[in-house]
């Protein structure tokens, strides 16, 4: 089961995909009654940050991925109930059990920073760790040009 | 979701991942992150691309989170013909 020697590849979709996504989602927002009223800005707000993490994970494949699936767990978890998402306990006891033998002290608790912050990165192994990042991170940029892209086109001109 | 497998058991001497893949990682994520690759250094500690990294994804996140106000503040109004066009225009002008 040897999987070190596959290559490791960490392309992301064109910013299109990002956009369409991102678009369509968009627009079923605001078929909702409740969403255009001025008054509830908060709430719009928060929609269209979940909106935004949703269509991200889909357009960047769904799941293909270890973090965009976390992603879309936690979103749909969320959709049910507003719940807490449990993972920083369970993580933690996981991780000071196996201080031991690690490489390097330094970089597990560098590790343990990025595994907060990548979504489903509680459960890697930290070279997978790394390679969830480098899509994460992709995929994100990719999605804030998008959002660039949009309020620069919706802003008055 | 327990997913405390074997994968994370201590691993010494053979471990799965070789050194030399992990350090492709660390350069990979060093590329990534426009900070690190405008010093143009040839190898930084692994903790220092992690802890960059982190701090990257951290503004990402904040990136979003403004962007999703500002949409909302655009997104507010029932004009919806002018609204379309201009996101529209917008994404295919890029």
């Amino acid at each position: 089961m040897a999987s070190a020697n596959k290559p490791i590849n960490t392309d992301v979709p064109e910013k299109d995909v990002f956009a369409l996504h991102f678009l369509q989602s968009l627009s079923n927002l605001r078929r909702q009654n409740t969403f255009n009223s001025p008054e509830k800005t908060n709430d719009r707000v928060k929609k269209i940050k979940k909106v935004a993490y949703v269509s991200m994970a889909r357009a960047a494949g769904g799941t293909n991925r270890l973090w965009s699936r976390a992603l879309l767990r936690r979103a749909a978890k969320e959709n049910n109930k507003v719940v807490r998402f449990p993972r920083r306990k369970k993580r933690v006891t996981c991780l000071r059990r196996r201080r031991s033998n690690r490489r390097d002290p330094v970089e597990e608790e560098e590790a343990e920073r990025l595994r907060n912050l990548v979504p489903g990165g509680g459960g890697m192994e930290i070279s997978k760790l790394m390679e969830e990042t480098a899509h994460y991170i992709k995929c994100l940029s990719m999605q804030v040009k998008v959002m660039q892209c949009l309020v620069d086109g919706l802003a008055p001109k | 979701m327990s997913s405390r497998k074997s994968s994370r058991s201590r691993q010494s001497g053979s471990s799965r991942i070789s050194d030399d893949q992990i350090s492709d990682l660390v350069t990979k994520l060093q590329h990534l992150i426009p900070e690190l690759r405008r010093r143009r250094s040839d190898k930084m500690s692994a903790s220092k691309v992690l802890q960059e990294t982190c701090n990257y994804i951290r503004n990402l996140h904040r990136e979003v989170d403004d962007l999703s106000d500002r949409l909302s503040g655009f997104l507010a109004s029932t004009d919806d013909n002018s609204a379309e066009a201009a996101i529209i225009r917008s994404l295919l002008d890029y």
